[in-house]
């Protein structure tokens, strides 16, 4: 592997996202192409630090540092990729469902979404179901994900799965879901595709969903 | 004889802030409000804090700092919650504490096959019931949310079920302002009017601002409603550290508090002396989880001290205890209970909640709510320390015994010997005894006491009338929803 790549993929895994505009195009200046730096330095980088946060070697803020440093390096080479016609990990469209302010594990699923090499559209908390499904049709994303913390609001992920099915929309999307009160029956009550219980399979969910 | 400057009862308390660090708090906390200001996400609240004298920039407002010390001099230092019948039942103010249940928990751990299940309206009259049965949990939360109900108004079928099912005083939680109104509407009936429950009231809603430094609609909206009928309110935020907060203590400190002062300055605004109860939750998010922690030693240090800053404001304190991570009633569920117990009876909060709470808020535990009220039992007998009196020394008594006699049979161990702690859960027998008995563990033990009170305890009804009055509270709700 080339030194180059070898730096990317140690720089990802200290989360140094600060050098890695300098560095993402320090590899392209040297002939390597997106997808090379995508698939032989980053994403190794990325794959090495979610194995070793499994295994509580590293943290919560370690892992979001390395996803920062990985969306450094993407901005760069996005657009190069889609010139290419590469495949990339594709678009979340990320929220809390309406009526539901808890966020904080919408936002962890986001960032995670993000150190897997996705774009993520984050709608916020308190999302009304046609504003969803108006991103939907806005950002034609592969994944949508939605967060329900509350008993009172699970309601919502099925009311936009329906609107969604009435917009025919539905297979368009694949639809992720998730929330302290969320598990794989609900999942399936509600013709989700799949449900993650933390962050980390929740990115991993997203990749496997976007295959 | 004369003994001047004589101490007569020193009980033990904890103490983690020096009166410099307090102030030093404080004038953090004013400086915040001051510089950075809070979002008040509705008009009607905004308009009071502007006229105020707050400094306005959209639905961001700065407070100077005479407000809010204006505040916390206008509102209450004690709020008397009484029982369904109106007697007083908690003072709350000083460094007087009472243990309660926590609320809204998805889960349960069902009493008779131990299993994890989703709650059910069920759940709720039983925690009530072993609340209402157990000595040393003064005031219930509802524990179980009900999955079995329509979810929109389950907060009004918990709250007729806890009504039901206790005298003790509730602190309830309400979805939004139209069901808060609903209600009180349930309790005004069951107080005998407004004024009644304003003047006896044995009810507190439980609301909260949302971290980082907002105050969210259904926040304002319930407080203009319960400000406006003078009710009192638990206001109090949920801070993450690390998440929704300031990783390190002394700062989740200082947000935490703007949030409740700044709430405490809209109460007051709306109605001089609405009964508000303070301090907050400041809660770790465990970094290699992802999670959240209700027994991190630093959630414990975290609400010892916003106590202690509550002491200094001379305001109400919400409080945590008896609350747990662990996925069952196991050993990990009773070690962090119990030290939980004693640090939140040392720390002087008033209304220390979430007794009872496994799964970080997710279940909850009828094994571990009782087996608190016994730990409760023992806390208490170490709260009361060292009774140093004539009487308590027994110079006489030990003279009379004198070297090597025994004191078994002595009148003064006879008199005496009740006032130590007699265990009721816990095992002291001996080894023989403990297998001849079925060698049992706390768990079992645990078990049995919560399926003997469910089967023998019966709390004192309602009357019919009032019964079928809040039945049609609730028929109206579901119509309103249909
Ligand atoms: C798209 O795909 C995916 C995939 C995976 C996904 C996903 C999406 N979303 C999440 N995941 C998964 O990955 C994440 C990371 O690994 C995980 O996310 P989590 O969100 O589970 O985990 C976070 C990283 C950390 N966890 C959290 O953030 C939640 C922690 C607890 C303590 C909690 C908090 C902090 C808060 N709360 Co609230 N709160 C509780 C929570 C109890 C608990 N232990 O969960 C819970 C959820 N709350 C509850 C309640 C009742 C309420 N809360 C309320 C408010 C709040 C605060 C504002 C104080 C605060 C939230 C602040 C914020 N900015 O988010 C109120 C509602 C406000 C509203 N309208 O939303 C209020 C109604 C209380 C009231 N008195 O009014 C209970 C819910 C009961 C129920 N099932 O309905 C509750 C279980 C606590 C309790 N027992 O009372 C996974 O679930």
């Amino acid at each position: 592997m080339s030194d180059t790549l070898s730096t990317i993929s140690t720089l990802i895994i200290e989360g140094k996202f600060a050098d890695m505009i300098s560095i993402t195009n320090a590899a392209l200046e040297e002939g390597l192409s997106a997808d090379k730096i995508l698939n032989d330095g980053l994403m190794p980088g990325m794959d090495h630090v979610g194995a070793e946060f499994k295994v509580g070697n590293l943290f919560v803020p370690d892992v979001l540092y390395s996803a920062k440093a990985m969306q450094a390096a993407m901005t760069i080479i996005r657009p190069l990729l889609a010139e290419t016609g590469v495949e990339t990990a594709g678009k979340v469209v990320l929220g809390t469902v309406k009526g539901d302010l808890h966020d904080i594990g919408k936002n962890l699923v986001g960032m995670m979404c993000e150190g897997a090499g996705f774009e993520v559209i984050d709608l916020g908390n308190d999302v009304d179901p046609e504003v969803f499904v108006e991103a939907v049709k806005e950002h034609k994303p592969t994944i949508l994900g939605m967060s329900a913390l509350l008993t009172t609001t699970l309601g919502a992920m099925e009311r936009t799965i329906k609107i969604l099915e009435g917009a025919g929309l539905r297979d368009k999307v694949k639809i992720m879901i998730g929330g302290a009160p969320v598990n794989q029956d609900f999942a399936d009550q509600i013709t989700a595709d799949g449900y993650a219980s933390n962050a980390a399979t929740a990115s991993e969910l997203a990749k496997e969903l976007s295959k | 004889m004369i003994n001047s400057n004589y101490t007569a009862q020193v009980t033990p308390g904890i103490q983690l802030l020096s009166d410099s660090q307090k102030e030093e708090i404080h004038s953090a906390t004013l400086e915040l409000l001051r510089r950075t200001g809070v979002k008040v996400l509705v008009p009607e609240v905004r308009d009071l804090l502007k006229k105020a004298g707050c400094w306005m920039d959209g639905e961001l407002v700065r407070i100077p700092p005479h407000l809010i010390d204006w505040a916390i001099r206008t509102a209450p230092s004690r709020v008397v919650l009484c029982d369904r019948i109106g007697n007083p039942a908690m003072e709350l103010e000083g460094r007087k504490g009472y243990y309660g249940t926590g609320s809204d928990t998805p889960f349960v751990i069902d009493a008779y096959s131990g299993k994890r299940r989703k709650a059910v309206l069920d759940d709720v009259g039983i925690v009530a019931r072993l609340v209402d049965a157990l000595e040393h949990i003064d005031f219930l939360m509802c524990m179980g949310i009900a999955s079995d109900v329509t979810a929109e108004i389950s907060d009004l079928y918990h709250f007729r079920e806890m009504i039901r099912n206790t005298t003790k005083p509730i602190i309830y939680t309400a979805w939004n302002r139209k069901n808060l109104e609903d209600i009180i509407e349930m309790a005004e009936i069951v107080s005998g009017g407004a004024e009644s429950l304003r003047r006896k009231p044995f009810i507190a809603l439980y609301s909260e601002p949302i971290s980082p430094l907002t105050h969210a609609n259904d926040s304002c909206e319930k407080l203009l409603y319960l400000a406006g009928k003078g009710l009192p309110v638990v206001y109090t935020p949920g801070l993450m550290i690390g998440g929704t907060g300031p990783v390190t203590i002394a700062g989740a400190l200082v947000q935490a508090i703007a949030e409740q002062l700044s709430g405490l300055l809209i109460t007051q605004l709306i109605q001089e002396g609405t009964p508000v109860i303070g301090a907050g939750g400041i809660l770790l998010m465990d970094m290699s989880k992802g999670l959240i922690s209700y027994a991190a030693p630093e959630f414990m240090i975290a609400t010892t001290a916003i106590s202690e800053m509550y002491h200094y404001y001379q305001l109400p304190i919400f409080s945590f205890s008896g609350c747990s991570d662990s996925k069952s009633f196991d050993q990990q569920a009773s070690a962090e209970g119990a030290l939980w117990m004693i640090i939140s009876a040392l720390g002087g909060g008033n209304l220390i909640h979430d007794v009872g709470y496994i799964e970080s808020g997710l279940t909850a535990s009828y094994q571990q709510l009782v087996c608190m009220n016994e730990i409760a039992a023992l806390v208490k007998r170490f709260m009361r320390g060292v009774e140093v009196n004539q009487e308590n020394i027994a110079l006489d008594v030990i003279s009379e015994v004198g070297p090597g006699g025994q004191y078994l049979s002595h009148e003064h161990t006879y008199q005496n010997f009740r006032r130590n702690w007699i265990p009721e859960l816990f095992n002291r027998s001996s080894n023989e005894e403990w297998k001849t008995e079925g060698a049992l563990t706390l768990g079992d033990v645990a078990s049995a006491k919560v399926q003997q009170i469910l089967e023998t305890h019966k709390p004192q009804a309602i009357s019919k009338d009032v019964s079928d009055a809040l039945d049609t509270v609730i028929k109206k709700a579901e119509n309103r929803v249909k």
